[in-house]
């Protein structure tokens, strides 16, 4: 028999640990005959050291964003914007490169060890036939780290990092001209720097959560004040009530939106014409639905609850049926009435169970796009909107469309959106410590 | 005698609250009706002049009647769309776009959703860790990598590059969502499956597929329906006449440069009467599923 290339008292991990650290995959063929593994590994660093020289380029692109060349036509100039995401893309791979790599090394150990205790290696055979399994969790993400990584991560990142350069109209857009790192400058305009956006997007931050906070308010106070309506319905007619009242939750809400803002207009809208009509008020003092900006917000919420209600009215009805029966039967027979019943039992119940997706409807507001954008567009326009393009009920994610859109301001519009992943990443870590799987401990 | 008076009048006062108690009864029954009429109608007031305006003659707001169908009836609407827009053509592209986004969007996420709830494996915690915070943004932040992303793949002003858009956007979220149903699904089931030797494949496929078919078809209608009526990326990455969506089209409509309201409305009622039809068939299940999610975390 051979002489055993490692030691069995384990003795020998450092050699194992530091061959497996020089080149991924080595010490799977060196010591532990794993060759397939080994090979796999080894072929994923011989690519990586293939592409290195572009791999450099590219973070070195990402690091200067290019020199301008204005004496150069503009297809030869330097692309600062493709430099950025290719460098975003490049530091993704390396960061999964990293990964694969710690990986292999621990592979490496945890094969030694099985290597100590079981006094043999798993034979290349074995290896083989399980292959096909174990590859499954693999082969089944891939799919799925692919799309994350590139059409989620990196835009995001790409997004996070723009808010740290100058990518802006008018002087400031490839490939005419360079983008350049300017450090925190644009987080020093909106906080404070400069008067007018600092005072727009104070307005703005101000109502997104306000906005927020009264649209989930509404909706889920309607929504329960329904459900418990219909519970405590005994008419004949109740079914068809309900599939009514679910219709808002049924049609698209742009389509919704778009008709309640023709519905809405101030001169021509419907809705004051009736009310015109019903001599409820004069032409000359027409309700500003969506001119004033006040109003405008106030009609924002309103309309929402029209629209936001049958979510949390499904919600409640479905918490209200898997609350135990036995209870409501047990206060009867101690002589509780009905609204005491429904005060001490069920409303307890339904926020308990409902607590999560109420925080989960509040970040949702904060980014609801469309319950503002095709309502009000954003408008009615106030003093600065011609400067900051912040109109009068605009929220911070449309408003980051419309500098995104309409005025090519990216460095402030990625400003916005760094702001909304401050406020709203503790909501997540929240809910994710909050779920049953983490709470069981099995992650 | 006095022991019979005092019964009789217990008794006359028994039936006198059961009285006042039937009259309070039908009292609450009277004012939930009122209320009920009351919220259907202010439900109902948008959506009937929405049915009104598809089908009255011109074109704008202002000269809509403000009784529903005061103007008289006409399908000129509907005709003009049919001849002399591309709705059919809109429409295909719509489907195409949802149907891809639903039927991929199942396969992904259901795969790693059972991946992440049956397997043990390195940087698992971290991995559900970030698609939770990914979850929380709106994908249109990124939308100016998205846009050279898939300038570089050739992916822009094509179906499949707005299908893999929306497929993206969908992941964090849902596997989240159908990883927490499936944990609810007894492990038991797919040990002894794969002590009698059936492959990892073959138990996700047997097994744990038909045990977690609410949640899948709850995730096969909401991924369906959210791309039909999606405008900020149909906007900026379809570009031509013949990949146009719905949405794209009726916005067109109601746009600044043009106001044709009861050819929107004619074109949404289309489209908003299967999607209303079918949430009335499915309330049932949808009050089940959405009471679930509720309990389950």
């Amino acid at each position: 028999m051979a002489k055993e290339l490692v030691a069995r008292d384990g003795s020998s991990k450092k050699k194992v640990l530091v061959t497996s650290v020089i080149f991924m995959g080595l010490s799977h063929m060196i010591w532990l005959k794993q060759y397939v593994k080994g090979a796999f590994f080894a072929l994923i660093e011989i690519l990586m050291l293939i592409f290195s020289p572009k791999i450099v380029t590219a973070i070195k692109n990402l690091i200067t964003l290019g020199d301008p060349h204005p004496e150069l036509p503009i297809k030869q100039r330097d692309n600062s914007l493709f430099m950025m995401i290719d460098g975003f893309i490049v530091l993704a791979l390396i960061f999964v490169f990293v990964l694969i790599y710690i990986i292999s090394v621990r592979s490496a150990l945890k094969e030694y060890k099985s290597y100590c205790t079981n006094g043999r290696f798993e034979s290349n055979k074995n290896v083989i036939s399980n292959l096909a399994d174990n590859a499954f969790p693999v082969v089944g993400l891939i799919p799925m780290i692919i799309l994350v990584l590139f059409l989620v991560v990196v835009p995001l990142l790409f997004s996070a990092a723009v808010a740290f350069t100058d990518y802006s109209s008018p002087d400031h857009i490839a490939p005419n001209n360079t983008i350049n790192w300017v450090g925190l400058e644009n987080f020093k305009a909106l906080f404070g720097g400069d008067a007018t956006w600092t005072g727009a997007f104070g307005r703005v931050a101000v109502w997104t959560v306000v906005w927020a906070f009264f649209a989930t308010l509404t909706c889920y106070a309607g929504g329960m004040v329904m459900a418990v309506i219909f519970n405590e319905s005994k008419l004949k007619i109740t079914p068809m009530f309900r599939s009514i009242c679910i219709l808002p939750y049924a049609v698209p809400t742009v389509v919704t939106m778009l008709v309640w803002q023709n519905l809405l207009n101030g001169s021509f809208g419907t809705i004051n014409r009736t009310l015109i009509a019903l001599g409820l008020m004069d032409s000359s003092t027409v309700i500003p639905w969506l001119s004033d900006p006040s109003f405008a917000k106030f009609t924002c919420i309103l309309i929402n609850l029209w629209a936001g209600f049958p979510y949390f009215m499904l919600l409640t009805m479905g918490t209200m049926t898997s609350i135990n029966p036995d209870i409501f039967e047990a206060a009867k027979i101690d002589g509780a009435n009905s609204v005491q019943t429904f005060f001490h039992i069920t409303l307890p119940n339904i926020v308990y169970q409902t607590a999560p997706l109420i925080i989960m409807s509040f970040t949702h507001n904060i980014n609801n796009f469309g319950a503002i954008f095709f309502l009000t567009g954003g408008n009615p326009k106030v003093a600065d909107s011609t400067v900051t393009y912040a109109k009068g009920t605009d929220i911070i994610v449309t408003w980051i469309y419309n500098l995104t859109i309409n005025m090519q301001k990216y460095n402030y519009a990625a400003v916005l959106a760094v702001c909304i992943f401050i406020v709203l990443a503790p909501f997540a870590i929240w809910n994710f410590k909050n779920t049953k799987s983490f709470k069981d401990g099995e992650m | 005698m006095a022991a019979n008076n005092t019964e009789y009048s217990s008794k006359s006062y028994y039936e006198k609250a059961n009285a006042s108690y039937k009259s309070r009864k039908r009292f609450a029954q009277i004012i939930i009706c009122v209320i009920l009429t009351f919220v259907s109608l202010l439900v109902l007031y948008p959506l009937v002049y929405t049915v009104s305006a598809a089908f009255t003659p011109g074109n704008s707001v202002s000269a809509l009647s403000i009784i529903p169908f005061g103007n008289g009836v006409t399908t000129d609407h509907f005709t003009k769309l049919f001849t002399q827009t591309n709705y059919l053509l809109w429409f295909r592209n719509t489907i195409i776009i949802a149907i891809g986004t639903s039927a991929s969007t199942v396969i992904v996420c259901s795969l790693a959703a059972y991946i992440f709830s049956r397997f043990r494996f390195a940087f698992k915690k971290h991995m559900m860790m970030a698609l939770l915070v990914l979850q929380i943004f709106p994908s249109f932040i990124g939308m100016v990598s998205i846009y050279v992303i898939l300038m570089r793949i050739g992916g822009l002003d094509t179906l499949w590059g707005m299908i893999l858009i929306y497929l993206a956007g969908n992941i964090p979220y849902n596997t989240w969502l159908v990883k927490s149903y499936m944990d609810s699904i007894p492990k038991s089931l797919d040990e002894a499956a794969r002590i009698d030797g059936a492959s990892n494949a073959t138990t996700f496929f047997k097994i744990v597929l038909p045990q977690a078919k609410p949640i899948i078809t709850f995730l096969a209608i909401t991924s369906f329906t959210g791309p039909w009526m999606e405008f900020i990326f149909s906007k900026l990455i379809l570009r031509s006449n013949e990949k146009m969506t719905l949405a794209l089209g009726l916005y067109a409509f109601v746009s600044d440069k043009k106001n044709e309201f009861t050819d929107f409305c004619a074109g949404s009622i289309l489209i908003a009467i299967p999607f209303i039809i079918f949430f009335i068939i499915t309330q049932k299940m949808l009050v089940t599923s959405l009471g679930g999610a509720a309990v389950k975390e």
